[in-house]
């Protein structure tokens, strides 16, 4: 700005001050409802962290109280085999228990009599 | 600076610096909000819980004047932003009249000289008044309006030739 803009920039001024006649508000009470204003922000933001927190705090609570319906348990792979049994469903079909009928092989009585030329 | 006057967040700002200044930036909020006087106290209300929260947070690298100043006009520009977005939703929702919609205050423009100012682009008009009737140097316009120094110098030379051209032809006195 050089001093060839002094009129100018007085003209603007006057102009300006009569354009702003609005009155300046008392910098107290802009502060003091400014202060009251963060405050109640403050507020707020307690309110939902402390409602986040104890929704989490509910959450973990209710997952470690809550009775399980079936308790884990570690089962022993031997002692698993030990106690299980397996019966093939055509057993029944074998005429006695642990009767093989392929052990025995029947055999036909061989004839060494011949009747006309033929054995019988 | 007394050292109760800090500010908790902002560790630079003191309350009565800010009482020192609050002034400018009433006058700079009621430039920002056409004129009303209500909305400039909420933008300086708004832009005092910012400092105070920390959300604008000054490491003296301007002055504090021209901070706040770009304070209010970021929250002045965020305002209307809101607004234009609502009028737009009001605008396509066929609603042809709204009572809640903002109509802003016309200033009292009986000035001639100040209706040649208004009649400058908004660029043009912002930094005449930093730096015209605001005292602040280009430098410190330009980071209010958060344009580069070349860029302020360029809406100041084409504001300048403007205003002195019209107010000439108007007969306003401000021959050099």
């Amino acid at each position: 700005m050089t001093d060839s803009d002094t009129p100018l920039r007085v003209a603007l001024r006057e102009a300006q001050a009569g354009v702003e006649n609005a009155g300046v508000p008392q910098f107290d009470r802009v502060w003091a409802a400014a202060n009251a204003r963060t405050q109640s922000l403050r507020r707020k933001r307690r309110v939902v962290a402390g409602s986040v927190a104890a929704a989490a705090v509910a959450a973990i609570a209710f997952g470690l109280l809550m009775p399980r319906e079936v308790e884990l348990r570690f089962v022993d792979e031997d002692e698993l085999l030990g106690t299980t049994s397996w019966f093939a469903p055509s057993d029944g079909l074998l005429p006695e228990y642990q009767f093989d009928i392929y052990q025995e092989i029947p055999v036909l009585i061989e004839s060494t009599e011949t009747f006309g030329g033929a054995l019988l | 600076m007394r050292d109760s006057d800090v500010l908790d967040k902002n560790p630079h700002v003191s309350r009565s610096a800010l009482e020192a200044i609050h002034g400018q930036v009433f006058g700079w909020a009621l430039s920002r909000s056409d004129y009303d006087p209500a909305v400039a106290e909420d933008l300086v209300q708004q832009a005092y819980v910012e400092l105070l929260t920390g959300k604008a947070r000054f490491d003296n690298r301007s002055s504090l004047r021209t901070f706040v100043f770009s304070v209010v006009q970021n929250l002045a520009r965020s305002r209307y932003r809101r607004i234009a977005s609502r009028l737009r939703l009001v605008k396509a929702a066929g609603i042809s009249a709204v009572d809640d919609a903002v109509q802003p205050i016309e200033p009292n423009e009986n000035a001639a000289v100040w209706k040649v100012v208004q009649e400058l682009p908004q660029r043009q008009r912002d930094i005449v008044e930093l730096v015209f009737c605001r005292d602040m140097t280009i430098e410190a316009a330009a980071a209010v309006m958060g344009v580069t120094v070349g860029t302020g110098r360029a809406h100041y030379d084409r504001a300048k030739k403007t205003l002195k051209k019209k107010l000439t032809n108007i007969g306003a006195g401000i021959d050099d």
